[in-house]
């Protein structure tokens, strides 16, 4: 599988103090679907804002197509890498110009990279057909839709570009389950039909258990785990990600996990633990822990940052 | 069962808008029993934090219809003049909001808000017996140093700090009804699971009873005792939240049960399609006659043009669809 | 659009305020094809004339047609006021949005300057530009165009601020498109309305403004017909007839009242804090 965008190590500094990522390395290759969790203050945010240049990295560079470095990429040509990547932005109604028609909105896309008009408004009318939305929703202002419809209107402009990857900040965020269904399939149909590739942030365990190829759980700006779904969801290797699983509540007592109720809150990105940064609060902790900073290794077809995984 | 703390019958709620009168509770019928925890889930516009705002008679000023009867230990709540009213809100009636910040007074330390809610509701309370019962509280909710905290201000907190505070809070006043309005999504996962276990833990000293609005299932079917499902500001089935989980009865509780992802891998669904309920929920401007289900409802009939109303089933469990009764 | 008009008719101050701008601006516009006589022919013969049929108004002291000078002076006060307003409004913004964007070193670098043109007394200012540029109409426009910039360009950069991390903005960023069509398209439509209230707020000051630094010949040079050249002309001739003064005074203070209550009613019904009629 060859590797579209990959991430080497990236560090990002606020201030010069704080650490929203702390060496990041992650690897999205063609047609997978990679989840990322993690809850506030964990970096996944600023991750998926480094992966689309919103921000530039302090330290560490994400490679585009295994040559190109983004920021050159940027640099040169503006626009080949937004034809290449879209982002799903994490609230959907926001993220579309409060004052102008949902028609105005889908046609930037057209004008912004000068495509033909009649072929790029055909994408257009086929993308809302197909997201299930009537064409009378062009001549609406964002205030007068739903969130659902707002998601998928944001769906649609995305897709106008026909890009390969997606990064996609909390999809389900605001939706009611009753409809988070549609909007997952739909993103899963896309994927199958145009070979998309995704990186889904959610702290939805759920979601990115159904939907991921592969999860990638960060910790206080770094990665403390990574793994396919099905394996990690089954055998936890990180504390930290043991805990966060069992938090998930489902309705069905047979699929639950016996609950880990982690001590104290997650520390500030400003000044983190020193040794393991979840030593704070692990239930495994160990007095290397408190000074030992652990590394990213490998382990059975996984990556874990712990001197003492589970499995 | 015991007989019901709270009965609520035929509750209406009526508002103006714009676009005419919304009819946002349609005829609530509810018993919630002593010392239960009861959780309401729906989706966002079924009524499940107007239902809330009704009990404690927080409501808007648009408001042009408050119907029917909601009776707490023999007394009419509806009924009472304000007057009277406020002494029960915040006294045998208290709530959690969903982000602590809005209910605490950011001017004031925590400590003097405790005290003066402990001794608002028990005046013969002199203010050194009242503080060491609230640092109590703080204590019994799994806030360390307590002594310390009582003399921080809100906004030195944690948002899971300050959620704990205001459950101290509402435990102060040792109410028979505690109301908790999405007490946890405003939380971190870990953090969330904290508060659901200080929750669970409160079973033991906590005699009242808990109305636990959510809109995770999941989170519902693990702490709470009843389960109520709204839809569209009416009830449409109540019951025991592991039997109502396991053997939903009217279509709306088993689409919204097959919605839930439910922490599982894809293969395990035949046909690798997540489920949704097509159409959106009820426009409360729009009076419905019959089921408020009926059209979003897979299996709606002839009869379902009909109103439904709540009817009990021999083990107790209400449903408010026909199919489910005969 | 609609529903603000309506908020601004529907109120009794609103309306009043609306009729007059409505008059005044029709006056200014239509002042060459609706006067009776033009403003600058001399009448020596007729000068003081009382109001009469043939003068609705009465001439000045060179027997000119008092109400021709009145409505041609509207002309030369609106033309004033909106090209000086539009002059502080784009600049304003331009700088504001800057600012907005700047880092903060080159923040301050512009915030400083509005804050030393916002203290700079204007009446010093005009000074200075007359004692080198000479008395001129030009002029009066600049020198009010600079003094009123500071606060567009205020206002600006605490509207961009509001709104530069939007997600919408970051929507257009992630389609490609360039500082220019996000500045135009996208960020200047959610910035507007306040800076169109501010300067409708802003026409009353600068009419006076006008009338002030005419009425002390610093402004608009006669024989051009402006109200404050009117006051002064009139002022001059008091004792031979009151007429010119009072007639002149009134107008302007019905034009500035009528663009205060309007400007005054525009914000009320913009500000959807105060609007809580809808």
């Amino acid at each position: 599988m060859t590797t579209l965008i990959d991430v080497q190590n990236v560090s990002m500094l606020y201030d010069g103090r704080v650490r929203a990522l702390d060496g990041i390395s992650l690897a999205l290759r063609a047609r997978e679907i990679v989840g990322l969790v993690g809850e506030s203050g964990s970096g996944k945010t600023t991750l998926c804002r480094v992966m689309m240049g919103l921000v530039r990295p302090t330290g560490g560079d994400v490679i585009v197509d295994g040559t190109t470095r983004l920021i050159d990429m940027l640099r040169r040509d503006r626009l080949a890498y937004r034809r290449r990547a879209q982002m799903l932005q994490q609230d959907a109604l926001a993220s579309l110009s409060p004052r102008m028609r949902l028609r105005d909105q889908l046609a930037e896309p057209i004008a912004i990279h000068g495509m033909d008009k009649a072929q790029g408004w055909a994408r257009v009318l086929d993308l809302l057909t197909r997201m299930g939305l009537s064409h009378g929703i062009l001549d609406k202002y964002p205030h007068q839709i739903s969130g659902g419809q707002a998601r998928r209107v944001a769906v649609a402009r995305a897709l106008v570009l026909a890009p390969s990857v997606i990064v996609a900040d909390e999809p389900t965020a605001g939706l009611d389950v009753s409809v988070q269904g549609d909007l997952l399939n739909l993103l899963l149909d896309l994927q199958a039909e145009l070979g998309l590739t995704y990186l889904v942030a959610s702290h939805n365990l759920n979601v990115i258990r159904r939907i991921s190829d592969r999860i990638v759980v960060m910790y206080l700006g770094q990665i403390v785990e990574q793994g396919p779904t099905d394996e990690v969801f089954a055998r936890p290797a990180h504390p930290y990600t043991a805990a966060l699983l069992s938090t998930n509540p489902v309705v069905d007592p047979a699929r639950r996990r016996p609950r880990i109720v982690l001590e104290g809150e997650i520390p500030s990105v400003v000044n983190p633990p020193p040794g393991c940064r979840f030593h704070t609060r692990c239930p495994q902790v160990q007095d290397r822990c408190r000074v030992d900073v652990p590394a990213l290794r490998l382990n059975e077809g996984r990556e874990v940052r712990c001197h003492f995984p589970l499995a | 069962m015991t007989a019901p703390l709270l009965e609520i019958r035929d509750l209406h709620l009526r508002a103006a808008t714009q676009r005419g009168s919304a009819h946002i509770l349609r005829g609530i019928n509810l018993d919630i029993g002593a010392g239960r925890i009861v959780g309401v889930v729906g989706e966002s516009g079924s009524g499940k934090s107007s239902l809330a705002l009704c009990l404690l008679r927080l409501l808007p000023s648009n408001i042009t219809e408050l119907s029917g009867r909601m009776t707490m230990a023999g007394t009419e709540l509806l009924g009472l003049p304000e007057a009277q009213f406020a002494a029960w809100r915040g006294g045998r009636i208290a709530m959690i909001f969903q982000d602590p910040m809005t209910a605490l007074n950011p001017v004031f330390s925590i400590g003097t808000q405790l005290v003066d809610v402990a001794r608002r509701r028990f005046p013969a309370l002199d203010t050194k017996a009242a503080r060491a019962r609230a640092e109590a509280m703080l204590g019994r909710v799994g806030i360390a140093d307590p002594g310390l905290r009582m003399g921080a201000y809100p906004h030195q907190l944690s948002g899971g700090m300050r959620q704990r505070v205001m459950i101290a809070m509402a435990l102060l006043v040792q109410p028979d009804l505690l109301l908790a309005d999405e007490p946890t999504t405003a939380l971190d996962a870990t953090v969330e699971a904290q508060i659901v276990g200080l929750f669970e833990s409160l079973r033991a000293d906590f005699s009242g009873s808990i109305l636990f609005i959510s809109h995770h299932l999941g989170l519902v079917a693990q702490l709470c005792d009843d389960v109520v499902v709204m839809y569209g500001g009416t009830v449409v089935e109540t019951g025991p939240v592991g039997s109502v989980c396991a053997d939903p009865r009217h279509p709306y509780t088993a689409a919204l049960l097959a919605c839930e992802l439910e922490d599982a891998p894809a293969e395990n669904d035949g046909s690798g399609r997540l489920m949704s309920i097509p159409g959106d929920v009820p426009d409360p401007v729009v009076t419905q006659a019959g089921c408020v289900f009926a059209p979003r409802c897979a299996l709606a009939e002839a009869p379902c043009e009909m109103p439904q109303v709540l009817r009990r089933a021999p083990d107790g469990r209400q449903v408010a669809c026909w199919k489910a009764v005969s | 659009m609609r529903s603000i008009f309506r908020h601004v008719a529907g109120s009794g101050t609103g309306l009043l305020g609306l009729v007059l701008v409505v008059a005044i601006v029709f006056a200014a516009v239509t002042a060459p094809w609706i006067s009776p006589y033009d403003p600058d022919r001399l009448d020596v013969l007729h000068r003081f004339a009382g109001m009469s049929g043939a003068h609705w108004l009465g001439t000045d002291h060179l027997g000119r047609d008092l109400l021709s000078r009145l409505l041609h002076g509207a002309s030369v006060a609106m033309a004033v006021s909106l090209l000086a307003i539009a002059v502080a409004l784009s600049v304003g913004t331009v700088l504001g949005a800057l600012a907005a964007y700047l880092p903060s070193g080159q923040e301050r670098v512009i915030l400083v300057l509005f804050d030393i043109i916002s203290s700079f007394p204007s009446l010093v200012l005009a000074l200075v530009v007359v004692a080198v540029f000479g008395p001129s109409t030009v002029n009066v426009i600049l020198i009010v165009a600079v003094t009123l910039m500071p606060q567009f360009g205020r206002v600006a950069r605490a509207q961009v601020l509001s709104v530069k991390s939007a997600p919408f903005l970051e929507a257009e960023i992630l389609l490609g498109a360039g500082w220019a069509r996000i500045f135009l398209r996208h960020l200047l439509p959610n910035i507007a309305g306040p800076l169109i209230v501010l300067a409708s707020v802003e026409v009353p000051v600068v009419i006076t403004v006008e009338a002030g630094l005419s009425f002390i010949g610093l402004g608009v040079r006669p024989p051009l017909a402006s109200w404050g050249t009117l006051i002064y002309d009139g002022y001059s001739y008091l004792s031979d007839s009151p007429l010119p003064v009072v007639a002149s005074c009134i107008t302007l203070s019905l034009a500035t009242l009528g663009f205060t209550l309007f400007g005054e009613a525009l914000r009320d019904a913009v500000d959807p804090k105060r609007s809580s009629v809808r």
